[in-house]
Parts: C-alpha cells; structure tokens; sequence
C-alpha cells in the first residue's frame, strides 16, 4: 500500500501554478520533500491534509481520498506547520491534550499520550508553563509533540527546523530521525536545506515550480564523484598550478580544490606541494556528490543553506 | 533549551497507541466543550474569568433583586422585574459579554495560527465554525436561560404555596425557553460572525458592541420621528430582541402590548421572530463562509 499517491494534481492561485500535474508515489520510511521556496512543498502537503482543494487531480494519503474523507484521514496523520501556531498563555500539557483529543482520543487516553509525547521529544518540567514563555527550540518540540500525541501513521513536517540554532537543528534531526526508524511512522518532510534531507532522509522527492523533478533513493543522489576535496590555508589556486604540473588532474579557487582520484594516487604529492608551497592544510576528504550539486548549475541558492555535510 | 532536556530525549520512551479513536463526534464535541470553559475563562488563569463571570452574575442580579422583594414582601402580585421584560434590564450585559467572549473563541485561533493545528485534526472547517458557534450560544444562555429560571423558580418559592404559583404561570415556562434561546442564539450568531472577521481583539470588541449600542437609538430616533421609518425599528438587534421576547410571553398574539418603540412601530409580534431567525441564519451562513476562505 502507497501512503501518498497523487494523479496529476493540480493548484492554480490566480496568476500562478502552483502544483502543475504532480504524479508521485510514497511508499514508507522517511521522506525527503525538496524544493526553493516557492516550489509547492507547503501546498503539497495541505492538499494531502485536505486543508486545501486541489484545483484538479487526485489524491489519496494512507487509501484515504483527501477530497472526501478529511476528518477520517486526519485521525491518523500529523501535521507540524512552519509558523508559529502556539497560543501563549496556555501549558504546553493543556494545549497537546486538548489537540489530541480533537483528533479522536478519548480523555483518559489524551492526556497520557500527551505526557509520553512531551517527553519523547524531550520537554519536562517546562510542558506546565505558559508556552508564551518558550524558546523557539521548545516551541518546535510542542509542535512536532501535538503532531505525535495521537500516534499517527504518517506525519507531514514543514520546515521543523526553522528558526532553530546550529545545535537546535540537530536536535530536532536526530528526533524526526528517532521517530521514524524507531517507531515506524512514515515522515514526510519538507525543507529547502539539502543538508538536512541528506542527514536524516531514506528517499527524496524534489519538486521545482510544482513539478516533479525526480524522486528516489538519497543513496542514489549522491554517488561517489571520485575526487579528493582539499582545503587550504592560502590560494588553492597556486596548489592547484603546481599539481597540474606534476601531472594531477586539478582544479579549484579560493581556498578549496578538487584533485581527481583517477591514476596515482596524489596523497603524497599533495602533501608535498603543500609543504613547497609553504600553505596550511586544513582538510583533505574524499569528495561524495551531495544533493546541493543537484541544484547547483543554474538553481537559485539559499543564502542560509548550511556547509556540505561532510562525508 | 536545557542541557537536561537535549540530553533526555534519547532514553524515554515513545509507545505506540492501540486504543479508540473515536473520530469526529469526539473531536467536534471535545472542541464545543473547550470552547464553553473558555468563555468563562476556565482553565485559563484568574485575568480571564473576571469579566465573563462577572457579567453573567451582573445578568442574574435583577431576578436576584426580584426574589429578595418577593420574599420579604410576601406577596406575589408584586412584580419588579417581569419575565417578558427581562432583556430589556440585562441587554447591554449579554452584548457586552457576547463583545468579550467571541473574540476569544474565534479571534485567538486566528491571531496564534492555531486554525492550523485543529483543520488538520479530525474535524472539517465547517465543524470548527459551528462548534465555536454553538459554544458561544450555550454561553450566552447561561445569561439569559439561568436569570429566567431563577426569576421564576424564585417566584414560585417567595410565594406561600409553591404549587399554587406553578400551577399559576406554569405556561412561562414556554415564552421562558423559547425566548431563552432565540435570544442567546441570534447573540450568538451576530457577535461569532463578527468576531471572526479580524484576529485582533480589539477590533472585534469594538465591532460588537457598537451595533448592538449605537442601533438601538438610531432605530429609536427611526421610528420615533420619522412617520414612514417605523421599520427603522428592525435594524437594532435589541429591539428586535425585545419585539420577539414579548410576542413569546404574550402567546404569538398579533401586536406586543409593549410600551415605547414597539408600540409605536406597531408590527406584528412574528416579524420580530422571523427577522431574528433570519439574521441568524445569515450570521451563520457568513461565519461558515469566512472559515471555508480563512488560509491555513
């Protein structure tokens, strides 16, 4: 059973298209949704809610059809939206109680699987304050908790690490990671940074201006490229002349270059140029294709988007 | 975020649920039901439950008065404060408290993007509309149901034979729940349709009270001096209150004994009804309209 499937579904807003024809399947696991701002992931994912109608096409989320059988559906998915959505002046235990009981569950039931999902996601003494008073980080737990309390089947997460720090980031990775390995609940997640999705995702669907680009495995988005990533202290440029000279296919700019791994191996010259040429070495790795590469020539960067994870 | 709590979410565990799911009966009830504690501020901190408990009190306060008298005078002829007449004591009370209440119910999960979190639960739009409709409504009866019913229960106990009162006036238990009702509903459906247009409280506030307030005069100054503007009279939400309360207590008799405006305008008591009943239902329609269009 495919937990997404949609048959040429498509959103037009007057002037603009924003899903244009979209046939994907989603089988399970955790699942990358990818695209610039703009692309149609949000739209996507309130369609498969039923939040939106589609302008045409189908749809159906775990069998169900978004169209018709909304509030059925909505008993066994999830949804953690990109803004905020947390009224201030209510505990974090109220406010997931009450939203689980919106979703079906009996009182009782409610409020226990409200304490165990505050604490899967790692909220304690702090989920009986106001959540007015909450950082951003433990504001992104409540919401991915109120997505988790009735123990879905499937959750759509736009954006979950938006706003967060560096350390706030891969918190909340390692938690949707936990969430879906461990327990088996399918993850459809939205995000524009590419690190992300690598880290964290089994599959990826990449959608631009509301068209399906490509889907598959990550594994088989980034292959090994088979070239040796250097980084320096001082021109790369420069190492790069010198071991073009010796007879390495090279090139590189700035303080970064890129050695071909065909032929003799170049650890030894490497260093030795290095050294010759008087430069820090800082990094030497073995060059994997990361997603960004997929976007690179020609797609519009994001100025937020995080180093290449490094491999 | 807390060293403790980055570091404990590793070894706490998450189980999965077997239990019921009980849909969206459960789900449209249990939103209805958050929604009338939330009227009077329960569960919410003291700040909240001030001024809603308040003026439901300030609402019962003539019946309160009435009972007191009935009980010392001892004589159940004398009535300060009739049944056919009470919202016209209380109106500004029930407008008021329809002004401070709706934009809680409606406003709030507008302003904090909590409209998000309950469409994507197991309830459509139409139910969330109609569940905060509903609350509102149930609330407002607590205003107007709960002083009827202590004004004539008081009645009934402030006179020396209980059963003789009852057997008396038993027939205003009818015009009691019927006008009970239509009023708190037509309230209601005004102040929710109102309340949801804007997130901002304040706003909202203003944009009730004032037609309830600024009407009732204007359709005064309609009827009163302008010959061929008597039906001035129907765009003031409390005269029309008012018009099908009478007609409820005088038993749908044609024209309302009433004094004043009403008198004067001089229309057949089901007028008063059917305009009540109309805005209502146009008030509803509306309520529903602005939900299905509101992005989430």
């Amino acid at each position: 059973m495919a937990l997404v499937e949609t048959q040429a579904l498509t959103k037009r807003y007057p002037g603009v298209v924003a899903l244009d024809a979209l046939d994907i399947t989603i089988d399970s696991g955790i699942i990358g949704l990818v695209g610039a701002n703009g692309a149609g992931k949000s739209t996507l994912i309130k369609i498969l809610l039923g939040l939106l109608p589609a302008t045409s096409g189908t749809a159906q989320v775990l069998t169900f059809d978004v169209a018709t059988d909304g509030p059925d559906l909505r008993q066994f998915v999830g949804y953690m939206p990109e803004h905020d959505c947390l009224p201030p002046d209510i505990s974090a235990t109220e406010f997931v109680a009450h939203l689980a009981q919106v979703s079906g569950l009996p009182r009782s039931a409610a409020r226990e699987r409200t304490a165990e999902t505050l604490r899967h996601v790692g909220l304690f003494e702090e989920r009986y304050r106001d959540m007015g008073g909450y950082s951003t980080g433990m504001k992104q737990r409540v919401k991915l908790a109120q997505a988790l309390v009735h123990d879905p089947q499937l959750i759509f997460l736009d954006e979950p690490t938006n706003g967060l720090d560096p350390a706030g980031r891969l918190e909340m990775l390692d938690l949707v990671q936990r969430t879906g390995r461990e327990f088996g609940i399918a993850i459809l997640m939205a995000s524009h940074l590419l690190g992300e999705i690598e880290r964290v995702c089994d599959s990826l669907v990449v959608i631009d201006g509301g068209r399906l680009v490509r889907s598959g495995a990550v594994a088989e988005f980034t292959a090994d490229l088979g070239s040796l990533e250097v980084e320096v202290e001082g021109d790369a440029g420069r190492l790069v002349a010198l071991l073009t000279e010796r007879g390495f296919e090279a090139r590189g700019e700035g303080r970064l270059a890129q050695i071909a791994l065909e032929g003799a191996e170049p650890y030894d010259a490497i260093r030795d140029c290095i050294v010759e040429l008087d430069m820090g070495l800082v990094r030497l790795e073995q060059r994997r294709q990361s997603l960004e590469d997929l976007f690179r020539p020609g797609a519009a960067e994001e100025s937020d988007e995080p180093e290449p994870a490094n491999v | 975020m807390s060293e403790r709590a980055a570091g404990s979410i590793y070894d706490l565990g998450y189980r999965r649920y077997s239990g019921a799911r009980l849909g969206r009966r459960h789900a449209v009830v249990a939103l209805y039901v958050h929604g009338l504690r939330a009227a009077f501020g329960l569960g919410r901190r003291t700040r909240s439950k001030i001024f809603p408990i308040s003026l439901a009190i300030i609402a019962a306060i003539p019946a309160i008065v009435q009972i007191a008298i009935a009980s010392i005078v001892n004589t159940d002829d004398l009535e300060v404060f009739e049944a056919e007449e009470y919202y016209s004591y209380v109106q500004i009370v029930l407008a008021l408290f329809a002004a401070a209440v709706a934009p809680e119910l409606l406003g709030r999960d507008q302003r904090h993007q909590t409209l998000s979190l309950y469409f994507s639960r197991a309830l459509s739009r139409y139910d969330y509309a109609l569940s905060r409709f509903a609350a509102m409504a149930t609330a407002l009866l607590a205003l107007t149901l709960l002083p009827q019913a202590l004004l004539f229960f008081g009645n009934a106990l402030a006179v020396d034979e209980f059963g003789g009162y009852f057997r008396r006036e038993w027939d205003q238990i009818g015009p009691i729940i019927l006008s009970g009702l239509l009023v708190s509903l037509f309230i209601a459906a005004i102040a929710t349709t109102i309340a949801a247009q804007t997130p901002r409280r304040a706003f909202a506030t203003i944009g009730i009270v004032v037609p309830f307030i600024l009407l009732a005069p204007i359709a005064a100054l309609l009827v009163e001096t302008l010959d061929g503007a008597r039906a001035g009279i129907f765009v003031s939400p409390f005269h029309v209150m008012n018009g099908f309360t009478f007609w409820f207590f005088n038993f749908f008799n044609a024209t309302p004994d009433a004094g004043g405006n009403l008198a004067q305008a001089d229309f057949h008591g089901s007028l008063y009804a059917i305009v009540a009943l109309a805005v209502t239902a146009i008030g509803v329609a509306l309520l529903l309209r602005r939900y299905e269009r509101l992005s989430s």
